[in-house]
């Protein structure tokens, strides 16, 4: 990992992750090249863009979760509410606390529902120990599942369905309180109900946190988000108000994108 | 193609595979025959109260039971962890070096590991004849298998997994023995049944490091030797008599019930991972 010395992104007040001049590789491949984007505080900002655009590294990028990839390098700069994100002596699993995600395809842990649900705020030292029922009730209440798992909390996650399984991923991941929420199209694997389900959710988080959403689904994107950033080969081409970006798209390929043509 | 001809060339196919089978199960069968017809007029509790000094076989049987367990102690924890490190720690230029290492030693032969163990432990560390050569032995011998099953074991959890710990900032230590770990033991516990009955059916290296006696086990380590049940079908084949022989074809078929019981265990704890890994996200 090198830094280099790109421009510090602009101090905006609104802005909670700030992106600027990042660049990845791995090995000779160059997946984003040199990007720079906000990410509102308490909004939705859909990632958007073909398959192979580096959506996927963006945001995995912002979490450090690629740090292990054998053959990876970024440059440029990350900043989460000011803070440097490869910043020397950031701590990782801190920084992991802070920015929670949720992937494409729900992927519980082999343990109970209830240690799923507790394990992150536990290893955190969130939670005492006298509340932890109370807590996940709450959180199994919030993303509507409690009803469905209330009387089996201590049994396999295994035997839900796709779509109850990521809801409680997501319980997991907002049980240790995080700022941002990344979303890796969390609804690809979904039925239409469980979908509906997590877009709901997506909607009562704003305000409280900043959701960065990497959906295929253009609908999906006008429907759950306040932005658009939209990726091309590695490079932004348009980040936008939702409005404006489907309604009034100030660059001819996202025109063209949206319109489902080739871009 | 005419239907006939298919119908034929089906035929043919099915008599090849029934043929194939024959082929392997039958030598199974000739073997337990042969066993148990050459053992029959021993076969009596006799051999489980009496040492082989009295033509039993008590002394072997707990001999290789004993060497059964230090072998689980000893290469059970070695084997699981180097395992682990090279599937979730090892840096890949590391982990290269570390398989090419115990691919080779798989590839020595027994023979040499019994020979390269009665040097270093029988002689110059003193260890004499005695369980704990036997057990050292040994476990050089099953150790690849443990750390290969091991690895084996964890590589095919899958790594959305991995993913799910770390976006969670959980430690690597807790993200294995909290997501990795638990869908892999059954298929860990599987390498260490086939390890061990590895162990039991093995004779060439406890020749030069655990010798042998006609007396019960004591349980010291060092200097004593132990009488284990292989070692009873290569000597007592060798003795004139018949009764002798007669022990010998017990000893082979104590052996291969207790493999037989390995492979068993083995067994339920493999379908026991299969089941658990098609629950497991992709």
């Amino acid at each position: 990992m090198s830094l280099t010395g790109t421009p510090r992104p602009a101090a905006d007040a609104a802005v909670a992750v700030a992106v600027s001049g990042l660049s990845v590789r791995i090995a000779s491949r160059e997946i984003l090249r040199g990007i720079s984007a906000g990410f509102a505080r308490g909004r939705v900002t859909a990632v958007i863009g073909p398959t192979g655009c580096g959506k996927t590294t963006l945001l995995r990028s912002l979490n450090r979760l690629n740090d292990q990839r054998p053959g990876m390098r970024v440059e440029g700069e990350i900043l989460l509410e000011g803070q440097s994100v490869y910043g020397r002596g950031r701590d990782v699993r801190d920084l992991r606390r802070r920015i929670g995600m949720l992937f494409q395809r729900p992927n519980p842990f082999p343990q109970s529902i209830r240690e799923n649900v507790a394990l992150g705020a536990r290893v955190h030292g969130l939670w005492r120990r006298e509340e932890v029922d109370r807590r996940v009730e709450e959180l199994l209440r919030r993303v509507g599942l409690w009803d469905a798992v209330h009387d089996r909390l201590g049994s396999s996650p295994f035997a839900l369905s796709g779509g109850q399984q990521q809801l409680l991923c997501m319980a997991r991941a907002l049980a240790v309180d995080p700022q941002v929420l990344l979303l890796d199209e969390p609804t690809s694997a979904l039925d239409p109900h469980s979908t509906a389900r997590i877009e709901e959710l997506i909607g009562s988080l704003r305000e409280r946190i900043t959701v960065v959403f990497v959906t295929h689904n253009l609908q999906q994107a006008a429907r759950c988000a306040d932005e658009v950033l939209f990726l091309l080969a590695g490079e932004v081409v348009e980040q936008a108000p939702v409005g404006d970006f489907f309604q009034r798209p100030a660059d001819l390929r996202s025109r063209a994108y949206i319109e489902g043509k080739p871009v | 193609m005419r239907p006939a001809l298919r119908a034929g060339r089906d035929l043919g196919f099915w008599a090849l595979c029934f043929l194939a089978l024959a082929v392997v199960v039958a030598p199974s069968l000739a073997m337990v025959g042969t066993l148990l017809q050459q053992a029959g007029p021993a076969l009596s509790l006799h051999l489980l109260t009496a040492t082989t000094a009295n033509n039993g076989l008590q002394n072997a049987v707990l001999g290789s039971l004993l060497i059964m367990l230090g072998v689980l102690l000893v290469a059970g924890p070695i084997g699981v962890l180097g395992g682990i490190y090279l599937a979730e720690f090892a840096p890949t230029g590391r982990a290269w070096l570390l398989r090419l290492g115990y691919e080779t030693l798989a590839g020595v032969p027994s023979i040499v590991i019994g020979f390269v163990g009665y040097v270093l432990l029988a002689q110059e560390l003193h260890w004499g004849f005695s369980l704990l050569s036997g057990i050292m032995a040994l476990s050089a011998i099953v150790l690849p298998y443990v750390v290969k099953t091991t690895e084996v074991a964890l590589l095919q959890v899958p790594s959305t997994l991995r993913d799910a710990g770390m976006a969670l900032g959980l430690s690597r230590l807790t993200t294995l023995r909290r997501a990795l770990l638990p869908p892999a033991v059954p298929a860990i516990a599987s390498g260490l049944v086939l390890a061990l009955a590895i162990a039991v059916g093995e004779t060439a290296p406890l020749l030069y490091t655990l010798g042998f006696s006609d007396q019960d086990p004591s349980l010291s380590l060092f200097q004593h030797p132990i009488g284990y049940l292989t070692y009873v079908v290569y000597l007592n084949a060798t003795l004139p008599t018949r009764l002798e022989h007669e022990v010998a074809g017990a000893a082979g078929l104590a052996t291969l019930l207790l493999i037989l019981a390995l492979i068993g265990v083995g067994r339920l704890a493999s379908r026991r991972a299969a089941r658990f890994r098609a629950q497991l996200p992709t």
